[in-house]
């Protein structure tokens, strides 16, 4: 059995062998003694319906997990019950419908999505009972605020919400945000974030600053939590105050009492997949605010140094940045000039591998691009080993 | 040199990956003289935090283990016998090891690139496999996130997939003998889709009512009753209606598979197979469905391919069912799903074998038919009449057994009804069977007199048997 395993585990590329540099992905490093606590019994061995006097422990880690993310997003309460990013965008929507309806705004259902978002987006919003009307981006990748408007005043008697994710899936810091989250407050909307970009954010803004009234928090990335290879992850959502009645409620939560009642269960358990939070708790308690702020900080520095090594000589083009020419924690790097000479983006990624990489984000959020992103674990000697393996195959084709 | 008695070992030193000289080196080759001139020409001011987070100062490593592990002793482990789709498992410990506990496997990336997880591809291939093999189906998933939102995405796709005389039906009905938490969570999915939910007795349901498209059951159902449906989703699909079963899948090695039965959908949850309970989670949810349906399956599917040399190669099929490709239009919106979970729940399948799943569900069945013949002994009503694993009793006076389960740090399920549901799992042994007992007879007001045999016969007639078991 240990044979098999380990023959299995030997095919495969993760953290341990190389930065896995997949935009939007946020793969940073799973501290082993982040980790440890997992699997400790009093954690594992607990049934999601023990009474509550069985549970003060995770109802300790809970109520300090809360404050801590409600402190960082600027929300005023958060549910920890979507156990996805997906999950959680739809317990957001949902949230944002019950809300509505209290108002007796149920005519309110159109969700405006701008064309880069993440596919989860709108399937969401679907899901959701929502139209999806598709905003544009304009050419620098941000969002096209005037055709923002112009649906936003096309829609305003059934305008929902807005769904943004912030940075943008393009990996700039968007200097619109705080006017596009007034126009569609203007409208009687909510605005939805997508928090998979939060490692940008982290210290430096948050959701609630530039206007947001929920979001969700993707914990397997921002906050530690390792993708396991495709989960588990976990997706709590934060709401701004007018929002926390909404808030997902669940027929067998310990407290019995559904403190809110508009929204039903969105995950089988009450806390979703509740012992993994201890990862993120431990992330937070290592970290302190000085830490986290800094690996924002940190995150965004090793992006725009890739930026400058792969496009300070003009080898590569990154698609978009921000007005100083910087871009967030991440960026698009342009493969479609290669074509000329019978390279696609696909054939850089496929290439990577033979240096032992894996593969940026392939054709996200624009066709023909690789989406880089490095995150504040990845040392300099592993982000220039990054480079001139990502170098070197373009170089010998274009001589 | 003073020094500092204070001074801890700092973490945020080891997160981060650059040393003071890389970081000077980086900072001028991206063309700026410190770190803040670079987030200020980044972040719009406009946003910035005026002020800086109030987090608790930051600890070091071995601080924060003592520190949380007392955090973490004030949960109590009882003895669980609440079932309900959670139950204790043993974790191999050739998988806790090298599997749970190791980064190899944890910090992987979902499998979009074929050709650098052929190793996690395997084993979820595996689970899908074990998976079709215990449902009797056709077709399995790599996985869903729990069974409550596996079972509501199975009425959305039967929704989705209602034949055209059965195109203005909006009733799912979900039989009253499923978990409580997924009925509520279907509740939740079906409002804004307009699907009208009606819960109730499946026996009863008047399945000539044209509005129902599809039903949901549960099986064993949650109160332990081990039901055949094979002539209910027969009748059902007469008027064209879609049958889903929520399966428990250690119970299926033993018992009649739903596929056998005629389900359109078999969902469930895999995290009795060796994946703790964790108060919740995560664990694997599977999906199960009939070939016709493939191209509408929620989540990831592996399937087996060839590379460009013609050798056998694994890798997603089918993804044009997904968000990432067909956004608004895409069977779900499930991404992130449980693969390091059902890794283990195959793992676990692979390392137990058939026949030791067999032999671990036939154990816990034992200790369920001795516990059932026990209570009877001493005078409780058993209201189960055909069980795996879980049974319901009659109990005068809930409060005092109640009272006395919590002293003994044993874990019933006590129904709003006054019934006390108890279910077995393979953590159970017989010495926890008599202490159960013990229980028991204390709400007799007498002792525990009596002698419980070390042997018992399967309680479950043939007919609900597993063909391949006959």
């Amino acid at each position: 059995m240990l044979r098999y395993l380990k023959s299995l585990e030997s095919k495969d590329l993760s953290l341990v062998h190389s930065m896995i540099s997949l935009g939007s992905c946020t793969m940073k490093l799973n501290a082993t003694a982040e980790m440890i606590p997992v699997t400790w019994p009093e954690f594992g061995k607990i049934h999601p319906f023990a009474p509550l006097n069985q549970t003060n422990g995770y109802q300790l880690l809970f109520k300090h997990l809360n404050e801590w993310l409600c402190e960082i997003t600027g929300f005023a309460a958060m549910s920890l019950q979507p156990n996805s990013g997906a999950q959680g965008e739809y317990a957001g929507l949902m949230t944002i419908r019950a809300y509505h309806e209290s108002r007796g705004d149920t005519h309110r259902n159109v969700a405006l999505i701008p064309s880069s978002a993440h596919g989860t987006n709108p399937a969401s919003a679907v899901m959701a009972g929502m139209k999806v009307v598709v905003t544009k981006c304009d050419e620098r990748g941000n969002i096209d605020v005037a055709d923002l408007k112009a649906k936003a005043e096309q829609y305003r008697d059934q305008l929902s919400c807005l769904m943004v994710t912030y940075p943008s899936t393009h990996g700039v810091f968007e200097e619109s945000i705080i006017e596009i989250c007034a126009l569609i407050h203007s409208h009687g909307g909510q605005v939805y974030m997508d928090g998979a970009n939060m490692n940008a954010q982290v210290g430096l803004t948050s959701p609630a600053t530039i206007g947001a009234d929920v979001c969700h928090l993707n914990l397997h990335k921002t906050f530690c939590i390792p993708h396991g290879g495709g989960g588990p992850g976990m997706g709590p959502i934060g709401v701004a105050a007018h929002l926390v009645p909404f808030l997902p409620g669940h027929v067998q939560h310990p407290l019995n009492t559904q403190v809110m009642e508009n929204t039903g269960a969105v995950s089988a358990a009450p806390y979703g997949s509740a012992s993994i939070l201890t990862i993120s708790f431990a992330y937070i308690a290592m970290m302190g605010a000085e830490g986290l702020t800094n690996a924002t900080k940190m995150a965004i520095l090793n992006a725009n140094y890739i930026k400058q090594r792969l496009a300070g000589d003009g080898q590569f083009e990154i698609l978009y940045t921000g007005t100083n020419g910087r871009c967030a924690h991440e960026m698009i790097v342009d493969c479609r000039p290669f074509k000329a000479v019978g390279i696609e983006a696909e054939d850089l990624a496929k290439r990577l591998m033979d240096y032992g990489f894996h593969a940026p984000t392939l054709s996200f959020p624009v066709a023909g691009t690789l989406m880089i992103e490095p995150t504040e674990s990845e040392s300099k000697a592993e982000l220039d080993r990054f480079c001139d393996a990502s170098k070197h195959p373009c170089r010998n084709s274009r001589n | 040199m003073k020094i500092n008695l204070h001074q801890q070992e700092s973490f945020e030193r080891r997160h981060h990956g650059q040393t003071a000289q890389d970081l000077q080196e980086m900072l001028q080759t991206v063309g700026v003289d410190t770190l803040d001139e670079l987030i200020g020409q980044t972040v719009p001011a406009t946003i910035r935090l005026s002020k800086p987070l109030d987090l608790p100062a930051p600890q070091s490593e071995s601080d924060f283990l003592n520190n949380f592990k007392m955090i973490a002793r004030q949960n109590r482990i009882a003895q669980s016998y609440i079932g309900m789709g959670y139950y204790d498992t043993i974790v191999p410990n050739v998988i806790l090891r090298n599997i749970l506990e190791n980064p190899a496997w944890y910090t992987a990336y979902t499998p979009y690139q074929a050709e650098i997880a052929q190793g996690r591809l395997e084993m979820l291939l595996n689970f899908q496999t074990a998976v079709i093999d215990l449902t009797g189906m056709e077709i399995a998933n790599a996985s869903l996130l729990d069974e409550a939102t596996a079972a509501a995405e199975a009425m959305t796709m039967l929704h989705s997939q209602r034949p055209s005389t059965k195109k203005n039906a909006e009733t799912f009905f979900v039989s009253d003998r499923c978990h409580p938490q997924t009925i509520d969570l279907i509740y939740t999915r079906a409002t804004p889709l307009n699907i009208n939910v009606v819960v109730g007795d499946h026996a009863k349901v008047d399945l000539t009512d044209g509005s129902i498209f599809g039903v949901l059951v549960q099986y064993p159902a949650t109160d332990g009753e081990v039901i055949d449906y094979t002539d209910f989703i027969a009748a059902a699909h007469e008027l064209n209606i879609f049958v889903a079963v929520a399966a428990d899948l250690l119970s299926l090695t033993l018992l009649k598979a739903p596929g056998e039965m005629g389900a359109d959908v078999v969902v469930g949850s895999a995290q009795r197979f060796g994946v703790p309970m964790g108060y919740g989670g995560p664990h694997a949810a599977f999906f199960a469905t009939k070939d016709a349906f493939k191209r509408h399956i929620p989540g990831r599917i592996i399937g087996v391919s060839i590379d460009a040399e013609g050798n056998r190669a694994l890798r997603m099929a089918l993804q044009t069912r997904e968000q990432h490709i067909r956004r608004e239009k895409a069977t779900s919106n499930i991404c992130t799903a449980q693969v390091l979970l059902s890794v283990m729940a195959a793992a676990y399948a692979v390392y137990h074998g058939p026949e030791g799943l067999k032999s671990i569900a036939t154990k816990i069945h034992g200790l369920t038919k001795a516990f059932a013949d026990a209570v009877a002994a001493m005078g409780f009503e058993v209201l189960t009449q055909t069980y795996f694993d879980t049974i319901t009793v009659q109990i005068g006076n809930v409060e005092n057994l109640r009272d006395e389960a919590q002293k003994r740090g044993i874990n019933l399920r006590y129904n709003a009804n006054g019934t006390v549901g108890v279910s077995f799992d393979e953590v159970k042994s017989f010495g926890d069977l008599i202490a159960l007992l013990d229980l028991f007879a204390t709400a007799t007001g007498d002792g525990l007199e009596m002698s419980v045999p070390s042997e018992v016969e399967f309680a479950f007639p043939k007919t609900s048997l597993a063909s391949r078991l006959i």
